[in-house]
């Protein structure tokens, strides 16, 4: 196996250190697509297997006039849900439900986009980013919560 | 000389491959990310990607956008097409992995600091590439027409619409006319077949193309 010395690009950890750090590379072609070939592998096989072992729903026909209990949206956006039912206060002139659809589909998505305009520590030692790291903690357990809450108290 | 070597030969003739496959072939990956599955989620997020743009395509050679044929086409796929439950299952199942893996690839972005100079632009594209998948997961959720299809899509417009400002907009767009109707799946439809999938392409393009030009951050 041909090891070979990369140089990262200069752009990056000058903060840190002075010279360029180098890190041992393989090259791409085969190292790295064979060990995709093998991580594909394993995600295909188990797709089929999930598959086969728990094939996709269907329920009766959409009847417009007929509203199902309970009604589930995927996985994914429980947590929306969830904020909207938990939060019931109104501040000032907004009222609660404003409120509950804005924070976690727009303003939520927007401090996500922001992200690494907010953070201006270059540091990306996870023990020199206290701040960054409690927060991103916070906010993940934050979903998880209310997407507890949407399926509890639903 | 075997029938590769002379094929290679005639590509070369006409393609310079000797000096276009190198760079791509040889391209150092940093060792570390060969070894740490955390690395993995991203290709994860691609593979499942690509994985339900081949189930997709079979589905829709027998799926049908409108009120009356889509249940009955879905119903046909899952138990008279050969191997359509499998397909139609897959497609469902790599569709929620897919979700997984692009948070957690979110994630482990967000806890190694992966997002900082030179890399802010893209993470900004990763934030509309998970917009663009759970919205692939949004429109994909209508089109099978059943009560659960039904319902939640009315409940999920329903609280887009709420949104100030641009709610109205959104679900006037989304659906077409004031209700779910045969206006909004064929709008579903085309977002989940068409503008959605040249839309993700265009900006995996620049997401990857990003990362080759950049290099993964990764001393660990
Ligand atoms: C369709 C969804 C996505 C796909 C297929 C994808 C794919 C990839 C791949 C293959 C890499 C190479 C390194 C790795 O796999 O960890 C990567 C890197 C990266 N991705 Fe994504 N990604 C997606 C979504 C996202 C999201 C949602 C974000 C964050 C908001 C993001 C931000 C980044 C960043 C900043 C890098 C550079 C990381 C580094 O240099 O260490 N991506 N992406």
């Amino acid at each position: 196996m041909a090891l070979i010395e990369v140089e990262r690009p200069e752009t990056e950890v000058k903060e840190e250190r002075q010279e360029p750090v180098r890190v041992r590379g393989l090259p791409f072609f085969p190292h790295f697509v064979l060990r995709e070939v093998v991580v594909m592998c394993i995600i295909a096989g188990s797709l089929v297997l999930l598959a086969s072992v728990y094939p996709a729903g269907l329920l009766e026909p959409a009847d417009p006039f007929d509203t199902p209990s309970p009604i589930f949206p995927e996985w994914y956006f429980l947590y929306v849900f969830g904020f909207l039912k938990f939060w019931t206060w109104d501040i000032g002139p907004v009222p609660a439900k404003i409120i509950g659809v804005t924070v976690p589909m727009v303003l939520w998505y927007g401090l996500l986009m922001l992200v690494p305009f907010i953070d201006r520590n270059p540091s990306t030692d996870i023990r020199k980013r206290k701040v960054a790291v409690t927060l991103g903690v916070i906010a993940l357990l934050g979903v998880l919560f209310f997407t507890y809450y949407s399926i509890v108290f639903h | 000389m075997d029938l590769a070597d002379k094929i290679y030969k005639w590509l070369d003739d006409r393609f310079k491959l000797r000096e276009l496959l190198p760079p791509i072939v040889k391209h150092p990956a940093p060792e570390n990310v060969i070894s740490n599955p955390l690395y993995c989620l991203g290709g994860t997020a691609f593979l499942c990607f690509l994985i339900l743009v081949v189930t997709g395509i079979f589905l829709a050679m027998y799926y049908k956008p409108t009120p009356e044929e889509a249940y009955k086409s879905v119903e046909h796929i899952m138990t008279e097409v050969p191997f359509g439950s499998l397909i139609r299952s897959m497609h469902h199942w790599a569709a929620n992995v897919m979700i997984a893996a692009v948070m957690l690839h979110m994630i482990r972005i967000y806890f190694m600091g992966a997002y900082k100079k030179p890399r802010e632009l893209n993470w900004v594209v990763g934030i509309f590439l998970l917009l663009i998948t759970t919205t692939f997961g949004f429109s994909g959720y209508l089109l099978p027409w059943d009560q659960l299809a039904f319902w939640a899509t009315k409940i999920g417009t329903g609280i887009a619409g709420s949104i100030p400002v641009m709610g109205e907009y959104i679900s006037l767009i989304l659906m077409g006319e004031s209700d779910i109707g045969a206006e909004t799946l064929t709008r579903f439809f085309a977002l989940h077949v068409l503008i959605l999938p040249a839309t993700i392409v265009a900006l995996l393009g620049l997401h990857f193309m990003m990362v080759r030009i950049q290099g993964i951050s990764g001393r660990l």
